[in-house]
C-alpha cells in the first residue's frame, strides 16, 4: 500500500509488563522489550517456559494492557487495531464452542464482522479443506481429538484472512506429520497472502523453520536477549529441513537460548 | 456387533440391580403379610394393590394426570422465568448479588405452605394456585444454576470475543447465555421431580379434590388402603416419567455435558 513510507506491522517500545503489582504475589513478567515487525515478515518467539512469550503476544493483541511503554499495530495503537479486528489469533487452547459445529465454530469471527451467511460459509469450507476437515464440518467440536480441534482453531483465526496473525504454541498438540503438513500451509498462506505472523513456540527447528527472524527471550523476568536472522529465503520445502544453513540457524538459536541460563538446563525449550 | 453387546450389558449392569431390589422387596413384604397374617387396613398385600389398580385403571390414571400436568405447567413456567430472571438480573451484576443469595436461601425452604395464600387468590376449583407454588419452587432452582452459568466462564473464549471486539451484548448472546444451557438442564433435571412432589403436597392445603395427593389421603385415612398405595405407584410412575422425560431432554440440548462435567 503506502511503499514510500512502509510502516511496520508491530512496534513494541519500551514496554514492561508487571502483574499484581504490590501484592505479595508480584509477577515481573517482561521488562525492556522493544522490537519492530517489519509487514510481511514472519517472527517466531522463543524463549523457556514462563519467560512472558504468551504474555508479549496478549500485549500485542490488546488482551491485556502494558505496565509501561506503547504498542502500535499496524500503524495505530493496539487498542484500536484490536477494535478494527486487525488481526487473527489462535492460542495454545483451542477454545471452541462447544454448541457449535466445527464450521459455524470457524464463521464466529465471519459473523462478528457482519458477513452475510453465504460468504461465511464458502469460506469457512475453504478453511477447513486447508486444514483437512472437510468431512467434519457438521461435527460437534467435542467429537474431535484435540489435534483436530487445534487445527479449527487455526482454520478460524485464518478465516478472515488478517494482514496480522498472532499465535500462541498452535501446533504444539499436534502430531510430527501433520505438525508438518500446518508448518508448510502457513508458509504457503503467508507467502501468498502477504500475511505477517508473529508465533510463539518452545521448538527451536520450528522456530527456524518458519521465520524470517527468531527472536529470543530469558528466564523471567522476560527479555529479548538475541536475535536471529534465518536468511534461508522464503521458498521453503521438505529440504530446508535437511540444509546444512538450518542446522546452522537451529544452532545459532539453540546457543542463544544457553547463554541465557549458564550452567542450568534450558527448562520446556525441546530440539525435535 | 461387540460395540452393542458390551452396551447392553453396561444398561443390564444399570438397569438390573434396582430390578432385582425391587422385585426382591415386593416378594418379601407380600410374604411378610400372608405369613404374619397383616390385616389389610394396616398394610394391604402387593398384589391386592396391583388388583385395584387394575380394577379401574382410570381412577388411578385421571389423578394421575390431574397432578401431572400441575406440575408440568409449573416446571416450563418456573424454568423459563428463573432462567429469563437470571439473564436480566445478570445484566445489572448488583442486582444479582442482591438476588441470588436470596434465591439460594428461598430454594432450600419447603415453601409449599404458600400455597394457602395462593389458594385463597383463586376460585375454590382452581389448579392455579397449586401451578404457581410449583413454578416458585422450581423458579429459584433455575435461577441459582443459570447464575452460575452466566459466571462460569471460559478464559480463552473470553480472550478470543476480546479479539473479535465483540460488545457485550454479542458475548451474552453468542457465549454467555448458550454457557448456561448445561446448567439449564441440570437444573430442569433437578426440579422435575421436586415439581411432582410439590404439586401433591400442595393438595393438602386445600382446592379441588381430583389430584393424586388428595386421593392419597383420603384412600389411606379411609378403609381402602390397597387403593390409596395404588394412588402411591401412580404418583411414583408420574415422578419417574418426569426424571426420565428431563433427563432425556437434557441428553438430547446438551449432549456435550456428559463429555465435559461427568456426573
Ligand atoms: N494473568 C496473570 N496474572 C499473574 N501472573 C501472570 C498472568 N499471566 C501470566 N503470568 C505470569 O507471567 C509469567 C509469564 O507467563 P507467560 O504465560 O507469558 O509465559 P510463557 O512464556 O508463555 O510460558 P509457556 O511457554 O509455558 O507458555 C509467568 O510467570 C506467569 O506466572
Ligand atoms: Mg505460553
Amino acid at each position: 500500500m503506502d511503499t514510500a513510507v512502509p510502516n511496520p506491522a508491530v512496534v513494541v517500545s519500551g514496554v514492561r509488563k508487571v502483574f499484581n503489582r504490590g501484592a505479595t504475589n508480584q509477577v515481573d513478567a517482561l521488562i525492556d522489550i522493544d522490537f519492530t515487525v517489519q509487514r510481511g515478515e514472519f517472527v517466531s518467539l522463543i524463549g523457556p517456559s514462563g519467560c512472558g512469550k504468551s504474555t508479549l503476544l496478549r500485549l500485542i493483541a490488546d488482551l491485556i494492557e502494558p505496565t509501561d511503554g506503547t504498542l502500535v499495530v499496524n500503524g495505530k495503537p493496539a487498542h484500536q487495531a484490536r477494535l478494527d479486528q486487525d488481526y487473527g489469533i489462535a492460542s495454545q487452547h483451542s477454545g471452541l464452542f462447544d454448541w457449535r459445529t466445527v464450521e459455524r465454530n470457524i464463521e464466529l469471527p465471519l459473523e462478528l464482522k457482519g458477513w452475510d451467511k453465504s460468504r461465511r460459509r464458502a469460506r469457512s469450507a475453504e478453511m477447513l479443506a486447508l486444514v483437512k476437515l472437510s468431512e467434519f464440518a457438521t461435527h460437534m467440536p467435542w467429537q474431535l481429538s484435540g489435534g483436530m480441534q487445534q487445527r479449527v482453531a487455526i482454520a478460524r483465526a485464518l478465516a478472515a484472512h488478517a494482514e496480522l496473525l498472532l499465535m500462541d504454541e498452535p501446533f504444539g498438540a499436534l502430531d510430527e506429520m501433520t505438525r508438518e503438513h500446518m508448518q508448510a500451509e502457513l508458509l504457503r498462506i503467508c507467502s501468498e497472502t502477504g500475511t505477517t505472523v508473529v508465533f510463539v513456540t518452545h521448538s527451536i527447528p520450528e522456530a527456524v523453520y518458519l521465520a524470517d527472524r527468531v527472536v529470543v527471550m530469558s528466564p523471567r523476568p522476560g527479555r529479548i536477549t538475541a536475535m536471529v536472522d534465518v536468511g534461508l529465503g522464503r521458498d521453503r520445502s521438505e529440504l530446508t529441513r535437511e540444509a546444512t544453513e538450518f542446522f546452522d540457524r537451529v544452532t545459532e538459536v539453540r546457543e542463544a537460548l544457553r547463554g541465557t541460563h549458564v550452567g542450568d538446563p534450558i527448562m520446556g525449550v525441546d530440539d525435535r | 456387533m461387540t460395540i452393542i453387546a458390551a452396551r447392553t450389558r453396561d444398561s443390564l449392569a444399570i438397569v438390573l440391580p434396582p430390578v432385582i431390589f425391587g422385585v426382591v422387596f415386593v416378594a418379601l413384604w407380600q410374604a411378610w403379610v400372608e405369613i404374619e397374617d397383616v390385616q389389610p387396613y394396616v398394610i394391604p398385600k402387593p398384589t391386592a394393590i396391583l388388583q385395584s389398580l387394575f380394577d379401574d385403571p382410570n381412577l388411578v390414571t385421571k389423578a394421575c394426570v390431574v397432578t401431572g400436568v400441575n406440575a408440568l405447567v409449573g416446571l416450563i413456567l418456573g424454568s423459563i422465568l428463573g432462567f429469563v430472571g437470571s439473564v436480566l438480573t445478570n445484566r445489572f451484576r448488583l442486582v444479582a448479588d442482591l438476588v441470588n443469595p436470596l434465591a439460594v436461601t428461598v430454594a432450600a425452604v419447603p415453601a409449599v405452605v404458600i400455597v394457602g395464600v395462593l389458594n385463597n387468590m383463586y376460585a375454590l376449583d382452581s389448579q392455579i394456585g397449586r401451578r404457581l407454588m410449583v413454578s416458585i419452587a422450581v423458579f429459584f432452582i433455575v435461577f441459582v444454576q443459570v447464575t452460575k452459568g452466566l459466571r462460569h466462564n471460559n478464559p480463552t473464549q473470553m480472550e478470543l470475543m476480546q479479539s473479535y471486539a465483540a460488545s457485550p451484548r454479542q458475548v451474552l448472546a453468542k457465549v454467555r447465555v448458550p454457557n448456561t444451557m448445561p446448567f439449564l438442564f441440570t437444573a430442569i433435571r433437578t426440579a422435575a421431580p421436586i415439581a411432582v412432589i410439590i404439586a401433591l403436597v400442595s393438595e393438602y392445603f386445600g382446592g379441588t379434590q381430583d389430584g393424586l395427593g388428595t386421593k392419597i389421603s383420603g384412600s389411606l385415612n379411609g378403609s381402602n388402603k390397597a387403593l390409596g398405595f395404588a394412588y402411591v405407584v401412580g404418583g411414583s410412575i408420574v415422578g419417574l416419567l418426569f426424571f426420565a422425560g428431563s433427563s432425556l431432554l437434557e441428553y438430547l440440548v446438551v449432549p456435550w455435558q456428559r463429555r465435559r462435567r461427568p456426573g
